[in-house]
């Protein structure tokens, strides 16, 4: 297969797009089901084509915006993941044209807020995306209210659609999305040991999540199921 | 040619990292141009340069070798060269020859150069019309609304013209209140008498309060009175769109034949014109030609025409030739009005006490009521729960609790504070000038509107006062809302600011 250099991941300063294991059987809803059957139903009839999902850092709003566009893609509809917080540097002509993709994942809206160009971009997309009936979705790290928006036009159309505030886990389902997330891996990560992690490991859902990928890649090349003991010596515990 | 481009994508999709294609080359749309080049559009110019500096070279290369050595041309561009919605590739087809190498189809929003897909506003050809109805149909199948905003009527000379109205906002799905009932009863005399002495008609007023929705209701009747009335509804961004779009096509001429062509124009937040001359120059013109032909213009802004900074006095003065009118925030009979009204749209049961909790809670704008009714109904359906009211208070809490913490005593000393002048401080003491004691009163009845504390809780923040001052200060606020307009307006300015 031939691989042109330029292609090469590491030449990319910016990493817009989907991760691949961004996807609904991917994310252990713990209380957050509603949400996710919200996102599913979008394109259903009684689905609501705007969702606004809100949580803090690490709950999964951003896994949660690429699922739905992988599923969007499943269904054969295109979609774009735009993270705003690294797509700011741009401009705001990022967002021109992006009505003509039937789904528009806006990631991270906060870190634009209180920028008056972005903000009357934003306000401008939201109608045309309206007036094409096209689908929406924001995620930020607070409610639409709370994120430090100026233009009014903009808040009052931020929570138009449906808006959610994703609960964050305890420790009983961040355990059980661990062992989800394993098992998508094919590892094996019993009750203990996933205990044993949330126990000395960090809080944060996508630093336990990058752990893991390092389990992983111990575990493999180790050649060794994941024990408390293989945990412990691979983590430096 | 679109073929070797789906050969060229599979192979791609093996050597890119799947965030790298999802995110650059998915969203290229491929055709065909005139010379049998192939033209990848992508939705913006980052988009495009991006794809042009990271992917075009390796793009060049496969497709020579999926097509067996011969280079391949590969055109990049901005644009949808088969837009998702709308795609009259009848009209495209009977366009007139394209000038070379030409660029796939950016969106126009007037009639002409022909050269694009027909966008909003644009003359259709009719079987064009017909077929991205159709294509539109498909398209949207899963909306439930589909279609509902793309109107087009028969017009002379065979071609249909799009008024971009939605068919939802009309006048008896409009909720008449104190709040908004002159704007109402203006937009009714418009729709009878339109290009009559209402004209402009300039309707002003906050987020979310149904400036638009009058708008389209107007357009909507005009419509069903004579169904060839070409009316157009666009965004003040849409107008300015096209015409930079028709500086830089050289097709000014097209554009103004166009505006000036409608029997009623309908430009929605105009006050995005501030600060673009050469749009205000181009509207000005548009706006007195309408005018002196007898055609119905409405407009709308989110405050008074004298009021819109940046804007020429020119216009702000034209503005005002017609009849001005605002609407406010609506009251709370009219918020559980729209709320039932709203529910009985979305074929749902909401029980009066039920809207009436929500009204009581939710105050900014129509667009908030709204949002919040979704959730409901969407964890209703989830659930498969009744809609009842410990349900909406159990669905709600996030939203509410966000709100009650928006609205605490503190804030709204403070806002008092800073709106009259004044120094916290003062606020809190014992002064009984009528300087200070008048705010004091306005915070006290805000904090009993907007808050739960109860009266001895409210009395206590505001510097350890009894409960009868709390309710002493609540009736006398009440009572000059009614007799002094001064209060009445510092009262409203101040209950939107504390709730939106």
């Amino acid at each position: 297969m031939a691989v042109m250099s330029s292609l090469a991941p590491a030449q990319l300063p910016l990493s817009i797009g989907i991760r691949d294991d961004a996807r609904f059987a991917n994310f252990h809803c713990g209380p957050n089901e509603h949400i996710v059957h919200a996102l599913q139903q979008q394109w259903t009839t009684h689905g609501e084509p705007y969702l606004y999902v809100w949580g803090k850092s690490g709950v999964g709003c951003s896994h949660l915006l690429q699922a739905a566009c992988h599923y969007a893609e499943g269904l054969g509809h295109h979609s774009i993941y735009l993270p705003l917080d690294e797509l700011q540097h741009y401009g705001v002509e990022t967002l021109d044209g992006m009505e003509q993709i039937p789904l528009v994942a806006l990631d991270r809206i906060d870190a634009v807020a209180g920028h008056a160009d972005w903000e009357q971009a934003l306000f401008h997309l939201f109608n045309r995306i309206r007036d094409r009936q096209g689908h929406l979705l924001i995620a930020a790290q607070a409610a639409p209210n709370h994120i430090g928006v100026t233009l009014p036009d903009l808040c009052s159309r931020l929570s138009w659609g449906v808006v959610y505030g994703m609960t964050e886990l305890d420790d009983v389902e961040k355990a059980k999305a661990l062992q989800l997330r394993a098992r998508r891996r094919g590892l094996d990560m019993t009750d203990e040991v996933a205990r044993y992690v949330l126990t000395r490991g960090p809080r944060e859902m996508q630093a336990l999540f990058d752990l893991l990928e390092r389990l992983d890649v111990a575990s493999l090349s180790a050649q060794r199921k994941l024990t408390i003991p293989f945990v412990k010596s691979s983590m430096g515990w | 040619m679109t073929g070797l481009w789906q050969d060229c994508t599979s192979q791609l999709q093996h050597e890119l990292p799947a965030q790298q294609y999802n995110t650059w080359i998915r969203p290229l749309l491929a055709s065909e141009n005139s010379q049998g080049q192939l033209v990848l559009s992508a939705p913006n110019r980052f988009v495009k340069d991006w794809v042009k500096d990271k992917y075009l070279q390796r793009i060049q290369e496969i497709l020579s070798e999926l097509n067996g050595g011969r280079i391949t041309h590969v055109e990049l561009a901005i644009g949808s060269a088969q837009p998702m919605f709308q795609v009259p590739s009848a009209a495209r087809a009977e366009a007139p020859a394209r000038p070379a190498p030409p660029p796939p189809a950016p969106d126009y929003g007037f009639a002409a150069p022909p050269t694009s897909a027909p966008e909003q506003g644009e003359l259709l050809p009719d079987s064009a019309a017909v077929e991205s109805t159709s294509v539109s149909t498909s398209v949207n199948t899963s909306t439930a609304s589909s279609g509902r905003n793309k109107r087009g009527v028969q017009v002379e000379g065979g071609v249909r013209h799009q008024s971009f109205l939605n068919q939802d906002f009309t006048f008896s799905s409009f909720v008449e209140g104190k709040s908004n009932q002159l704007a109402h009863a203006a937009a009714r005399q418009v729709a009878d008498n339109a290009g009559g002495s209402y004209n402009p008609l300039f309707i002003y007023g906050g987020v979310g309060l149904g400036k638009t929705h009058l708008m389209h209701a107007v357009g909507n009747h005009l419509q069903s009175k004579n169904p060839n009335a070409k009316v157009l509804y666009v965004h003040s961004e849409r107008f300015v769109q096209d015409m930079v779009k028709a500086l830089q096509l050289g097709a000014i001429n097209e554009f103004k034949r166009f505006y000036r062509g409608l029997d009623a124009l309908l430009i929605d937040d105009i006050q995005f014109f501030a600060g673009k001359d050469r749009s205000q120059e181009e509207f000005f013109h548009t706006f007195n030609a309408l005018l002196e032909g007898g055609q119905q213009m409405i407009l709308t802004c989110d405050r008074y025409p004298k009021e819109i900074e940046g804007l020429e006095d020119r216009l702000k003065s034209r503005f005002g030739w017609g009849l001005t009118i605002g609407v406010e925030p609506p009251e709370l009979e009219t918020r559980v009005a729209i709320l039932l009204k709203k529910a009985e749209q979305a074929d749902m049961h909401l029980p009066d006490d039920a809207a009436f909790f929500i009204a009581s809670k939710i105050r900014s704008n129509v667009r908030e009521l709204e949002g919040a009714l979704k959730r409901v109904r969407a964890n209703a359906q989830f659930t498969g729960s009744e809609i009842t009211l410990p349900f909406i208070k159990e669905t709600l809490k996030d939203l509410l609790a966000l709100q009650d913490k928006q609205v605490s005593v503190d804030n709204i000393q403070r806002i008092v504070a800073e709106y009259y002048k004044i120094k916290l401080a003062d606020l809190l003491s014992k002064r009984r000038t009528r300087s200070i004691a008048r705010p004091r009163q306005v915070a006290m009845a805000l904090s009993k509107e907007l808050t739960n504390h109860s009266l001895p809780e409210i009395g206590s923040a505001f510097g350890g006062r009894d409960h009868t001052t709390v309710l002493h200060a609540c009736r006398k606020i009440k009572e000059l809302q009614e007799s002094n307009a001064d209060i009445r307006e510092d009262y409203k300015n101040l209950l939107r600011s504390l709730t939106t």
